[in-house]
């Protein structure tokens, strides 16, 4: 019997190197999954909204479903370079086998992938389908936000029409944006709440809310604009219903 | 235009005169160049109608700079030489064989280099050299930028320049990494591999170079004019908002289009016609399939691209209102415009790259690619559905809410034919016996770049997690890690690898294996860098920041210098083997494929018999021998 024959009867997972590439598969999973996801939402800070904290939620279930997929990459790669290495300028021996296919791993790694990308768009889906709910949601403040280059302004059409510069919101109240600009393009993108959405001129598009968090968050355009882009921030006031009464009313709209 | 008509007489040894084909060359391309563009400037000011619409201002200086430009590209290119085949055809005449052989540098002097030449491995190596001058200025500028953002709130340069440097460096970036691979291997190595003496249409190729080196002007012209302060995407409005430096980046763009669409029909006619006897598509290289997969889907793209700037231009010089909403247009039609070349263009820069990896892999293992047909199913699937993307860089513009969805699945689907190239290379890597090489390490380091470049991808292609990530510097940091780390780093894997056939001498090691670890290493750190930054919320294209993203940025800028160190020992590298490298043997890799049978140098038609294929070209292993 030859060499060939006696290394093909022994069975994958028996293999040195299939052993040696399970437990680092299985360290690098819970490693980058880990690291990954810790360093993810250390970074992206506390949610002012639901919107960003199920974004921050996903970016973390997309971590964890990601990193089996990395971390076998990764085992694989390495346990490669942990075996049989050459140097210098003639070339190794040919290897020993001259396997050009194997069926089964590729059906394997084509479902399994195929599997992970349904569930990637299932799960996107479901939350496309919230914002979108949550844009039609009744009982909301409507705010009118233009840009122009380069400043913000808000029309508080719900409050007789109070007008500022800095963007007030009341905690807890479901607001929608009707976002405009009257030059370039712009985007208004409220970065705690993860709501972001281009301002076009001859254009109103809609975004949608809800502040759950009292502080001072931060209003950045997102779209190249112009010489002052950088300089294109605001800073968003969300207080109390109470303060954002009396200060519409100091702005002279009514509450 | 008149020095064309005259017949040049014929070339030979004993020819008293230099004859008009033998006296263009890069130096007659330039100087009837400037002539015509400052000839048509002149003309444009005297004669154009002033100008009575005061609501236009720029209007006329546009068209004065457009005309101008298109003086310059006309002039170049007659003078470069090009216009004197087609000029012969409309006599009923064609080129002499002695002027055909003196096109395709026969006489295999130096001064060939700087000429119209057709010879596919003077192409090659033009293609090799502009790419590398082209990164050259991309990464002085991609360092003002770093520098700028290192310094604490930014601000280091003013607004309008830094806006520029931005929009350049993409550009020049872009420009680079699309030329990278098929240009300096498609042309050169390509032709050879398939057992070819030249191109399909060699006439098409010198043509292709030429019109890139066209394209440069104008471009850098734009520093000149005001800036390109858009961006490399240049949307409308802002675009048409922009000084006449936009007129530069437009007739730019409009030249290297054309240079893309002649560059692909050329090399997607020489692999399908010209591959030798026996060289079934079972046993046609890996590389082939990726090359030509990535011209034949800029073939469809570019046109777009190339109206899409055309149009801009019109609203720019003409006033009319494509994308301009007050006279009916949309800013969104340039928005569908530029993407739908643009998605596809990441393509056409990575899957050659990959491709080449692909390649490389059986030589340095000893084993024969794993799943050939998976492969060759990864690449259709990824150039396949690359063209159904387009609309995930508009999310949140506000354009068609409702397809949101269908593009979110096409993008996220790109994954499953982008993991079938992983597998191909993981499985041949597989119980190989791995010789350890640049173009190994190369392989290892677009397996781990690529893994989280396409990780991070996944994250942008979903919808509601886009409307926090995108305009950010997590989608630059996502890029630069496919583009950079897994398309520019296996591009110079595939340069160390074909450098012996290229030049006829072998990469410096040392140099090499210096330079792979500085750029690896600052490249994590200047790219991990930029994704904390850009989850914190720091906007893509800004100057100015806020303190609070200072320690990121440091992190990123203190990496771009290491980058930078690295890349400047692999240019080193570069000037050093090639000048006083060690001499290559005809085939060091001792690999099969058809490129590795020709001498170095490579003579003039390659071969001298034409080659039939009888084996397959991963014929490695030990059952076969």
């Amino acid at each position: 019997m030859s060499e060939l024959e006696t290394a093909k009867r022994l069975a994958w997972w028996k293999r040195a190197d299939a052993k040696k590439a399970v437990v680092l598969w299985a360290i690098f999973t819970l490693v980058i999954g880990y690291v990954a996801s810790t360093i993810q939402t250390r970074v992206m800070g506390s949610a002012a909204s639901e919107n960003m904290s199920s974004t921050i939620n996903m970016i973390k279930i997309f971590t964890w479903a990601a990193s089996p997929v990395a971390g076998l990459v990764a085992a694989l790669t390495i346990t490669t370079l942990l075996g049989k290495r050459h140097f210098g300028d003639n070339p190794p021996p040919e290897a020993e086998h001259e396997i050009r296919n194997s069926p089964k791993v590729a059906a394997t790694w084509v479902v399994v992938s195929t599997l992970l990308c349904l569930f990637a768009v299932i799960y996107g889906m479901v939350l496309v389908q919230k914002d979108e709910n949550n844009l039609r949601s009744a009982n909301s403040l409507n705010i009118d936000v233009t840009g122009q280059q380069w400043a913000w302004s808000f029309n508080y059409v719900d409050n007789g029409g109070a007008r500022s510069a800095d963007l007030y919101l009341p905690v807890d109240k479901h607001v929608v944006f009707h976002v405009t600009s009257t030059d370039v393009m712009h985007s208004f993108w409220i970065v705690q709440m993860g709501i972001k959405v281009d301002a076009n001129p001859g254009y109103i598009t809609e975004t949608a809310t809800t502040p759950n968090k009292i502080g001072v968050y931060d209003l950045r355009c997102a779209e190249l604009c112009g010489l002052y882009h950088a300089y294109m921030q605001k800073q968003v006031h969300v207080v109390s219903q109470a303060d954002y009464d009396a200060w519409v009313q100091s702005q002279g709209g009514k509450a | 235009m008149t020095t064309v008509t005259n017949r040049p007489a014929p070339a030979g040894p004993t020819a008293p005169k230099k004859a008009l084909i033998e006296r263009l060359s890069i130096i007659t391309g330039l100087l009837l160049g400037v002539v015509g563009a400052l000839l048509c400037w002149y003309l444009a000011r005297t004669f154009l109608p002033v100008n009575t619409d005061g609501s236009y201002i720029k209007t006329r200086m546009d068209q004065e700079v457009f005309i101008a430009m298109i003086g310059w590209f006309v002039g170049f290119m007659t003078g470069m030489g090009a216009l004197i085949g087609p000029f012969r055809w409309l006599l009923g005449k064609d080129l002499t064989h002695d002027e055909n052989m003196f096109y395709a540098g026969k006489d295999q002097g130096a001064k060939r280099y700087f000429r119209y030449t057709t010879d596919h491995k003077v192409v090659g190596i033009q293609y090799l050299v502009i790419t590398m001058v082209v990164f050259f200025v991309g990464g002085v500028l991609a360092m003002l930028i770093r520098t700028d953002l290192g310094h604490k709130g930014g601000n280091w340069l003013q607004p309008q320049t830094y806006n520029t440097v931005v929009g350049m460096h993409g550009i020049t970036m872009v420009v680079g990494a699309i030329i990278m691979v098929t240009g300096p291997f498609g042309n050169f190595i390509m032709p050879i591999m398939i057992g070819a003496r030249d191109m399909a249409f060699p006439r098409l190729n010198a043509l292709s170079f030429w019109l890139v080196v066209a394209a440069v002007p104008p471009l850098l012209s734009a520093l000149w004019l005001g800036g390109i302060p858009t961006g490399w995407s240049a949307y409308n409005p802002l675009e048409n908002q922009a000084p006449p430096g936009m007129d530069g980046f437009i007739m730019a763009i409009c030249i290297f289009a054309i240079s893309t669409m002649v560059a692909g029909a050329n090399i997607t006619a020489t692999a399908i016609k010209m591959r030798a006897k026996g060289m079934t598509w079972n046993r046609t290289p890996i590389f082939i399939y990726g090359v030509v997969a990535s011209v034949a889907l800029a073939l469809p793209v570019f046109p777009v691209f190339f109206l899409s700037q055309v149009l801009s231009g019109l609203d720019r010089a003409t006033g009319s209102t494509f994308f301009d909403v007050r006279g009916g247009g949309s800013p969104w039609l340039y928005e569908n415009l530029f993407w739908i070349m643009g998605h596809p263009e990441v393509y056409v820069i990575l899957i050659p790259s990959l491709a080449a990896l692909m390649e490389m892999a059986p030589v340095f293992t000893r084993r024969p690619l794993f799943s050939f047909n998976l492969a060759i199913m990864g690449i259709a699937g990824i150039s396949g559905l690359s063209v159904l993307v387009w609309a995930h860089h508009l999310y949140v513009s506000g354009w068609a809410p409702l397809l949101n969805g269908p593009f979110m699945l096409t993008t996220e689907l790109i994954s499953i034919p982008t993991g079938m190239l992983f597998l191909v290379l993981i499985g041949t890597l597989w119980r190989g016996r791995v010789w350890i090489t640049l173009p190994t390490a190369a392989i290892y380091a677009v397996l781990l770049n690529f893994t989280i470049g396409g990780i991070t991808g996944i994250y942008l292609s979903d919808v509601s997690a886009d409307a926090a990530l995108h305009g950010s510097l997590f989608v630059t940091a996502h890029f630069h890690y496919t583009l950079m780390g897994s398309g520019l780093t296996a591009a110079i894997g595939a340069m160390v690898y074909w450098f012996p056939k290229m030049t006829g001498r072998m990469f410096d090691k040392k140099l090499g294996w210096t330079a792979f670890w500085i750029t690896q290493i600052g490249f994590q750190i200047t790219f991990m860098g930029m994704f904390m930054v850009g989850l914190a919320g720091q906007p893509r294209r800004v100057g100015a920041i806020s303190d609070f993203f200072h320690q990121g940025n440091v992190i990123a800028t203190a990496g771009a210098y290491i980058i930078m160190a690295g890349m400047l020992v692999l240019l080193h590298g570069v000037v050093v083997s090639w000048v006083w490298g060690v001499k290559a043997p005809q085939n060091p890799w001792f690999a099969k494929s058809l490129e590795w049978s020709v001498a170095n140098p490579v003579p003039l038609e390659n071969f001298a018999v034409l080659p039939v294929v009888t084996e397959d070209v991963y014929g490695y292993g030990k059952a076969q021998s």
